[in-house]
């Protein structure tokens, strides 16, 4: 069992410790591991206006879409819950699970169908980015408050708040919400690490200008392999750098609950 | 305040239960224990006065207040649930200050207030405790203590003791019982635990079926049932059936007994109740010779510390007899003053 994990770590861990290493070498052509090192690779990065310009509306993005789901998903999730028939509950159940289901690059094709009309010309907004990210990341949070929802046994939380003055804005707001923070917190981990790593959608829909970083980050890899491994990197401090705030976020959330 | 109804009926659904035309009144003050066996509707009972249920006829009232179909939260009901309901991400200081701040009441007012009501209950060192830090005697105090802090107009408790064990139980019990006439307020308590309804209450309601049977003051439930049922639900009981000879007397299985004259008609049936404790015990040096006296011998024995219960088998039945006494018993005796006749039902 332990030499199962002690390879499984190794295989996990060995493509970013590669990534890791090239970042920072100099030159690395047919060789095993690049030779020389260099910081060279992160400022040219650094310098790299697109880049910038990605890096930021991906944070963005993420930002947006941690915040419209938790004003969409936990007023959405306590509707399920408390959705008076079974049947409800499932079909909503299957309907906001179908993004999940359908690949990413359907709801792309759909987004450039309906959003380059002459209607709707909304393609390539930051917006309809986050929109997108919403949809495909609703399903995690919904899941997870879902969960927690029902552990908590909510209803005998609240029967007890109503009978003690407790409206429903009161009961929403004083009992409901802060129960609901340490799943809150989990979802929303997910839905930055979604948001920060999306592609597939991100790619169809970006506009020029909006093109959030893995976007942005695939044409990295078409020059120089230490360019694409410090765009690589800065990619996965991005996704920590959104895994905490988001998590910080809800810790936050506690805090003031 | 009081609280009474008149004539309540709650329905779950054809053949699933609810109560059946119950009318009960609470005076200010006044104890009131509701019990019965799981599924009697003790707890529709609770849930209908407290709001949480509309009831299909008949009316609630609170402190002469008709409630019709006024929601919970206007009731100003203080209610006890089963499993407490703390908030957890509250501490108990915040749990008991909750109903006050919805009540508009500022905060250091309503934190001095909701101190001063812990402190009452014994919590005074654990106000800063999150619930999950309380043992499960400490979050009945809280749940007391946010019951009663906004002086509600009666109080309700939903099986409050259930999650305890016997020995906080029996301690709770009394807790309860002073907190309740400090406050003076018209409390309901359902359980389903007899003893608990007997020590606590000044009122004793014994429900069966969704029907109210009987209320009463707990020595006359235990000394005077109405029924068999009742009998045999609230302590412990010998129950025969017999048949009515006489003014005086009454036949039944274990022989013809001797009873105070009951007015019942020659020849009705009834079932003859008699309390295990009542029995008087005849040793093997005194032959059974007087009236409702019976030889026979142990079938089981069971000593149990503070008393022995035992079944004593006589010719035509087995009797269940309680004593302090640990040596042989060669016989029992009913005294005859002690026999209750219940017409059958």
């Amino acid at each position: 069992m332990p030499v199962v994990m002690a390879v499984y770590l190794a295989y996990l861990a060995a493509p970013m410790a590669l990534l890791l290493i090239g970042s920072f070498g100099g030159s690395w052509t047919n060789t095993l591991l690049p030779t020389g090192f260099t910081f060279r690779w992160y400022a040219e990065i650094w310098a790299d206006p697109s880049f910038r310009r990605a890096f930021t509306v991906s944070l963005i993005v993420c930002a947006s879409t941690c915040v419209s789901a938790t004003l969409i998903g936990v007023p959405f999730a306590y509707a399920i819950y408390r959705a008076a028939q079974r049947q409800i509950r499932i079909a909503v159940r299957i309907l906001y699970l179908l993004p999940i289901a359908a690949p990413a690059i359907v709801l792309g094709f759909g987004f450039i169908l309906v959003f380059s009309s002459e209607e709707l010309p909304f393609l390539g907004a930051t917006w309809l980015l986050v929109a997108g990210h919403l949809v495909l990341t609703l399903p995690y949070l919904v899941q997870t408050l879902l969960g927690d929802i029902r552990h908590l046994d909510l209803d005998r939380l609240e029967d007890a708040a109503e009978s003690l003055g407790a409206g429903f804005t009161s009961r929403f707001f004083d009992v409901v919400l802060p129960s609901l923070r340490h799943s809150l917190t989990s979802g929303l981990v997910m839905v930055a690490a979604q948001s920060i790593g999306e592609f597939q959608l991100s790619n169809l829909v970006s506009g020029f200008l909006s093109r959030p970083y893995p976007v942005v980050l695939l044409q990295a890899f078409y020059g120089a392999s230490g360019f694409a491994c410090a765009g690589t990197m800065v990619l996965l401090v991005l996704a920590i750098v959104a895994g905490v705030g988001s998590a910080s976020a809800g810790g936050a959330a506690r805090m003031t609950a | 305040m009081s609280v009474s109804v008149e004539n309540l009926s709650y329905s779950y659904g054809p053949g699933s239960g609810g109560i059946e035309d119950i009318t009960l009144s609470i005076e200010p003050g006044e104890f009131c224990a509701v019990i019965g066996p799981s599924g009697c509707g003790k707890s529709t009972l609770l849930r209908l006065i407290s709001g949480f249920l509309t009831p299909n006829r008949g009316t609630i009232r609170i402190g002469g207040d008709l409630m019709g179909n006024r929601p919970p939260r206007q009731r100003d009901l203080g209610v006890v649930f089963q499993s407490y309901a703390l908030f957890p991400h509250m501490t108990a200081l915040d749990n008991v200050a909750y109903p006050l701040k919805l009540r508009g009441i500022g905060k250091i007012e309503r934190r001095r207030q909701a101190a001063e009501t812990l402190e009452r209950t014994g919590l005074s060192g654990f106000t800063d405790r999150l619930p999950a830090e309380l043992s499960g005697g400490q979050q009945q105090r809280v749940a007391l203590a946010r019951a009663l802090v906004f002086q509600p107009r009666a109080l309700l408790l939903d099986e409050p003791l259930s999650a305890l064990d016997a020995l906080h139980r029996a301690a709770m019990r009394d807790e309860i019982r002073a907190v309740q006439r400090a406050h003076g307020i018209a409390t309901l308590h359902v359980t389903h635990d007899q003893e608990e309804a007997l020590s606590i209450a000044d009122k004793v309601a014994v429900m069966r079926d969704g029907r109210l049977l009987q209320v009463a003051t707990p020595t006359e439930i235990y000394d005077r049932p109405v029924n068999r049922f009742v009998a045999g639900f609230v302590g412990t009981a010998n129950l025969l059936d017999g048949v009515v000879r006489g003014p005086g007397h009454v036949e039944t299985p274990i022989g013809l007994l001797e009873c105070r004259p009951s007015g019942l008609a020659d020849g009705s049936r009834v079932t003859v109740c008699f309390r295990p404790e009542t029995l008087q015990l005849l040793t093997p040096d005194i032959a059974p010779t007087g009236p409702n006296q019976f030889a026979g011998h142990i079938l089981r024995d069971r000593f149990l510390g503070s008393i022995r219960r035992f079944d004593f088998a006589v010719t035509g039945g087995v009797l269940l007899a309680e004593t302090s006494h640990r040596d042989a018993i060669a016989g029992l005796g009913i005294p005859p003053d002690t026999i209750r006749l219940i017409r059958a039902d």
